[in-house]
């Protein structure tokens, strides 16, 4: 039964703060009914976020050589550990309402499915690894990382990286995902063929509106956080 | 012909055994009940008249109509072809023509075949040309024989649903009698339902007068008490009052409602109970889905609100083919010891 | 008060950690409100409060990581009172109006005792007051309120309390009949499936009529109460083999003095330390005077006015034991409050000498006379039945040498006094048969420590042991 839900997918590189900032916004509103669920689309300049669960030694790269990358470190309110946001990955934010008894399980089980789905429909063969860690999985190796959070336990926040074409070297600087035992993956690396963010934003978006139920239409402008971009579209 | 021949009994009970006679002490058969009431109501009125599968040279597959034919002739116990449509029609055009045909198919499975003709032209036509059409269709129908699905139907919620019909499921030998006659007396169309598991099971005291009616659209409480009402009709009358018994030995007080006509529904007993115990279940041999039960759960639902302690509790068949295998139909039927279960797990909500 | 616990996020999800508090004890809150995050093994979020009101108790700390539904913060709600309220269980602590009735145990009722010790009706126990029960059932503008919501429909589940998982579902016929006849819901015992409500229990509840006026104390809710009081439970099948074993559903009363028991076990550090008192010469004292005290004072002299008086003496010279722990505060008490375990037909009540330290023994034997009297006809007032600062128990009388009671929540203590029996004693280098009673007292080790429990107790045997009451008796 699919509901009536935003898409908003601010081109270009949004910076993170900025990001997260718009995306509780939304969470708020969501929380007080006056905007429906929506799914967010976007790709962020290189920046590590560290959840809860981060450990200081997970970061393996000081902040000045993180810097020197043209990168940058924030800790967040969402579960998990470090993980890499950047160029060439495809991040969805949803930002929907679980109920008052949530299924988190449930939730996070669909986001798995839309990012397989969405991994298939571009010819490549992932899977879960409940083994190991909710996320999206290529043997021992992640493609996609997924870490949330609920707002007054029902309205979700943070979701889903998809590593397309990312420069997968800025995952040597941290202990990705609390897991130094396995690595972390890309659909073009799996292919063998380059896979954009621009080839994936489709399949995804109707994946996981497909999985999440969602009937998405372009988000109203004024009325919706702005998720300003830094730079114009770094690559093609 | 000759007069009734005798053959093996066949499945489900039909053939064979001759239909029996009331014993010393004047108890009858559900059976014997039946043919009582057809034959005091041939004998009272000569516009009523009996067709049907080998129900003449043969009486009839489970006996009702036997010894009929040598009392009343081949004219007013018709032996037809197997044409249920054609049968239906007959008798809707008999009656147009001033007769009151009793309708006979050989298993109520078979009420099917005349579908078109029961529920578009025979629920119908008084409504359209002003014509009353005081015809009766009646057989046996129901389970728990090992008969399978083409001989254990329960075809009830079909023709309840038609808007036109009476439909009446009795459940003890003089309510049998009592209905049938009704039914045979009554302008309008009625179809009786004779549930072939009671046939020769059930028998009990049935009154010999020949004016003796139980009113149609009427329920009766069969055991009175206190803690659920359990409203049912058909062979699951009979296994509920075995459910009460061992019931009642748990301390639990239930009141057995047989419904007897299905369709209109005594709507005001079902209250009546309902207001007494607060708690109901419907127990129904046809199918879960858009069956007797669920109608008479919404009824409750409905009208009885405020009086519910519990949610209203229903147990039928699933809408499946009634299986072959002894087993698989036992538990594909209500038994006893399910309406025990229902009884408790209601009591307990 | 409302109990909130760790929330299910996903069915798999089994145990979450609580990150930090967001807000202390004490604090108010409001509906929605984030109290404290919580993270699992799936997802991190914070927990809305589902009242409003003011946090009354955190139950567990931060870091701690516990399995899903485990009680972690008391929240009373407005109207009701926040403070007192440790150790008192949950939903039975409060009255809507914020009052707690101490529970019982038992004592002699000066009216009906006999003289020997050992003669009193009430069962000797040993065991400890019990928190309330009977106040918060019957407070009437919070009641007539709740009727009137359930007379309406939706609004009367969220106030009615809570006891047990489906207490709060109302069958239409429940809410008809209890619109019909006026009845409280809050007020009735469900003894269907969870804690259900059902038309028996309803049935049951007009039998027993309307609720007395609002002058009626929390004795006369329980004598209404015992809508809780078990009614027949729903016939089950499974009756197990007649005669040999019968199957009484825990009363209402019951039930909270159960809850009240364990919470003051759970939360206090209790420890026990006793003294012997030679009380030759008051028992001589009391056969001597007791027919005149009597007819003078028109009640019954028993042991226990000297008890009290002695003991509100100690008291004031040790306050810390008069005290109460709320919080990270002691609150020390320069009154005394005492009191008085007294068994009855519903289990136990602690009805309240006020101002104790202020009585003599006359007026001390009085009030408790009067006191048990009323409890056991159910005719306590609400505020007779709260605010002990003290309490004392007495299962002497039933022959107890030595009892360890429990804590009378949120006291720091309770004093038993036992059997008075002949003993043996060395007095000057010789053996001699003196009347000998141990007096003992459970204490809080969280508020007193063993040096002030044992020199408070050596003070009341002092006081025992030396006083002459004899003026005071009218001798």
């Amino acid at each position: 039964m699919t509901r009536t839900a935003w898409l908003i997918e601010p081109p270009g590189l949004v910076p993170y703060d900025v990001a997260n900032e718009a995306m509780h916004d939304l969470a708020v509103r969501r929380l007080r009914g006056e905007v429906p669920d929506t799914l967010v689309l976007l790709e962020h300049p290189p920046v590590f976020t560290a959840g809860r669960r981060a450990r200081p030694e997970e970061l393996l790269w000081s902040a000045d050589e993180v810097e020197a990358r043209g990168g940058s470190v924030r800790r967040i309110d969402r579960g998990g550990s470090f993980t890499f946001h950047g160029p060439g990955q495809l991040v969805a934010y949803p930002v929907v309402d679980l109920g008052v008894r949530p299924d988190v399980a449930d939730y996070l089980r669909r986001l798995e499915e839309g990012a397989i789905r969405a991994a298939a429909d571009l010819g490549v063969e992932v899977g879960r690894r409940p083994d190991v860690q909710t996320g999206v999985w290529a043997g021992d190796a992640k493609v996609a990382a997924i870490g949330v959070r609920l707002l007054r336990a029902r309205v979700t926040l943070h979701g889903l990286a998809l590593n397309c074409d990312a420069d997968l070297s800025w995952f040597g600087g941290i202990v990705a995902c609390g897991l130094p035992d396995h690595g972390v993956t890309s659909l073009s690396v799996l292919a063998g063929r380059t896979i954009s963010v621009a080839d994936a934003n489709g399949p995804l978006r109707r994946r996981l509106a497909e999985s999440l139920e969602l009937d998405l239409r372009p988000a109203p402008e004024p009325e919706t956080p702005r998720f300003a971009p830094e730079v114009a579209p770094a690559r093609t | 012909m000759t007069a009734t021949q005798k053959v093996e009994a066949g499945a489900a009970g039909h053939g064979a055994e001759p239909r029996g006679k009331r014993t010393e002490d004047g108890q009858a058969t559900y059976l014997i009940a039946i043919a009582e009431a057809l034959w005091e109501e041939m004998e009272r009125d000569e516009r009523v008249y009996c067709l049907g599968e080998d129900i003449g040279a043969y009486g009839g597959a489970f006996k009702v109509t036997e010894g009929f034919i040598e009392r009343f002739g081949p004219e007013r116990v018709m032996d037809t072809p197997i044409a249920e449509e054609t049968i239906v029609g007959l008798a809707i055009g008999s009656a147009m023509e001033g007769m009151r045909p009793v309708a006979e198919f050989q298993y109520a499975d078979f009420m099917s075949s005349g579908f078109d003709m029961i529920t578009t032209a025979l629920a119908r036509v008084h409504y359209r040309s002003g014509v009353p059409l005081p015809v009766v269709l009646r057989g046996p129908s129901g389970g728990y024989v090992r008969a399978s699905s083409f001989h254990s139907t329960n075809p009830e919620p079909w023709y309840a649903h038609a808007g036109g019909i009476k439909v009446i499921c009795p459940a003890f030998p003089s309510d049998a009698k009592g209905l049938m006659k009704s039914a045979i007396r009554d302008d309008n169309p009625c179809m009786v339902l004779e549930h072939k598991w009671i046939y020769r099971r059930v028998k009990e005291h049935v009154p010999e007068d020949p004016d003796f009616l139980v009113p149609i659209g009427k329920a009766d409480v069969k055991r009175e008490g206190t803690d659920v009402s359990v409203i049912t009709y058909g062979a699951l009358v009979h296994k509920t009052l075995e459910a009460a018994e061992a019931l009642e030995r748990r301390g639990m007080s239930i009141e057995v409602v047989d419904l007897r006509t299905v369709y209109p529904l005594d709507e005001e007993a079902i209250l009546r109970s309902i207001e007494k115990t607060s708690r109901a279940l419907v127990v129904s041999e046809s199918y879960r889905y858009a069956g007797i039960g669920a109608e008479v759960s919404a009824t409750i639902a409905q009208r009885a609100f405020e009086h519910l302690d519990a949610p209203v509790e229903r147990l039928s068949p699933p809408n499946m083919p009634i299986p072959f295998s002894p087993t698989l139909e036992d538990a594909f039927l209500p038994q006893v010891s399910d309406i025990e279960a229902a009884v408790e797990r209601l009591s307990a909500w | 008060m409302t109990t909130v616990q760790m929330p299910q996020l996903g069915e798999t999800i089994i145990e979450g950690t609580i990150l930090s508090w967001l807000k202390s004890e004490g604090d108010t809150v409001t509906r929605d409100e984030p109290l404290f995050e919580i993270s699992t093994d799936k997802v991190d979020t914070e927990v809305p409060s589902p009242v409003a009101g003011t946090v009354s108790k955190i139950l567990v700390a931060a870091g701690e990581t516990v399995p899903v539904g485990t009680a972690l913060m008391e929240i009373a709600e407005e109207g009701e009172a926040a403070e007192g309220a440790g150790g008192s269980g949950s939903a039975s602590a409060q009255t809507p109006d914020g009052r707690q009735a101490p529970g019982a145990s038992e004592s002699p009722s000066p009216a009906a005792a006999s003289t020997e010790p050992g003669a009193s009706e009430s069962p000797s126990s040993g065991t400890a007051p019990a928190q309330q029960a009977p106040a918060q059932t019957q407070v009437p503008a919070p009641a007539t309120a709740a009727a009137a919501a359930a007379a309406s429909g939706g609004g009367a589940v969220a106030e009615m309390r809570e006891r047990g998982p489906r207490s709060k579902i109302l069958s239409p016929l429940v809410r008809r009949l209890a619109s019909e006849h006026g009845i409280d819901l809050d007020t009735v015992e469900g003894t269907g499936a969870g804690g259900r409500i059902t038309k028996h229990d309803v049935m049951a509840a007009i039998e027993r009529g309307p609720a007395p006026a609002p002058a009626a104390g929390p004795p006369a809710a329980v004598g209404a109460a015992p809508a809780g009081v078990a009614p027949q439970a729903v016939p089950t099948p499974a009756a197990p083999s007649g005669a040999a074993e019968e199957v009484v559903p825990m009363s209402h009363i019951r039930r909270a003095i159960a809850t009240h028991m364990v919470a003051s076990l759970q939360t206090t550090a209790r420890a026990w330390t006793m003294v012997e008192v030679n009380v030759e010469p008051l028992v001589r004292l009391r056969a001597d005077a007791k027919e005149s005290f009597v007819q003078k004072y028109g009640a019954k002299l028993t042991y226990l006015p000297f008890v009290v008086r002695a003991t509100c003496d100690a008291l004031l010279e040790y306050p810390m034991v008069n005290a109460e722990l709320r919080g990270e505060d002691v609150v020390v008490r320069r009154f005394v409050n005492m009191g008085i375990a007294v068994s009855y037909d519903e289990g136990l009540i602690v009805p309240v000498i006020r101002r104790a330290e202020t009585m003599n023994v006359p007026g001390l034997a009085q009030s408790i006379a009067d006191l048990a009297v009323r409890a056991r006809e159910h005719r306590l007032q609400p505020d007779e039945v709260q605010g002990a600062t003290f309490t004392i128990t007495n299962p002497g009388p039933y022959g107890s040498v030595a009892s360890v009671p429990i804590i009378n929540q949120p006291n720091a203590g309770i004093l038993s006094l036992d059997a008075i029996q002949q003993r043996p004693v060395v007095v000057d280098d010789a053996i001699a048969i003196r009347h000998m009673v141990f007096v003992s007292m459970s204490w809080d080790h969280r508020v007193i420590d063993g040096e002030l429990a044992t020199r408070f107790l050596a003070r009341v045997k002092h006081n025992l042991e030396t006083w002459d009451f004899s003026s005071e008796v009218g001798r």
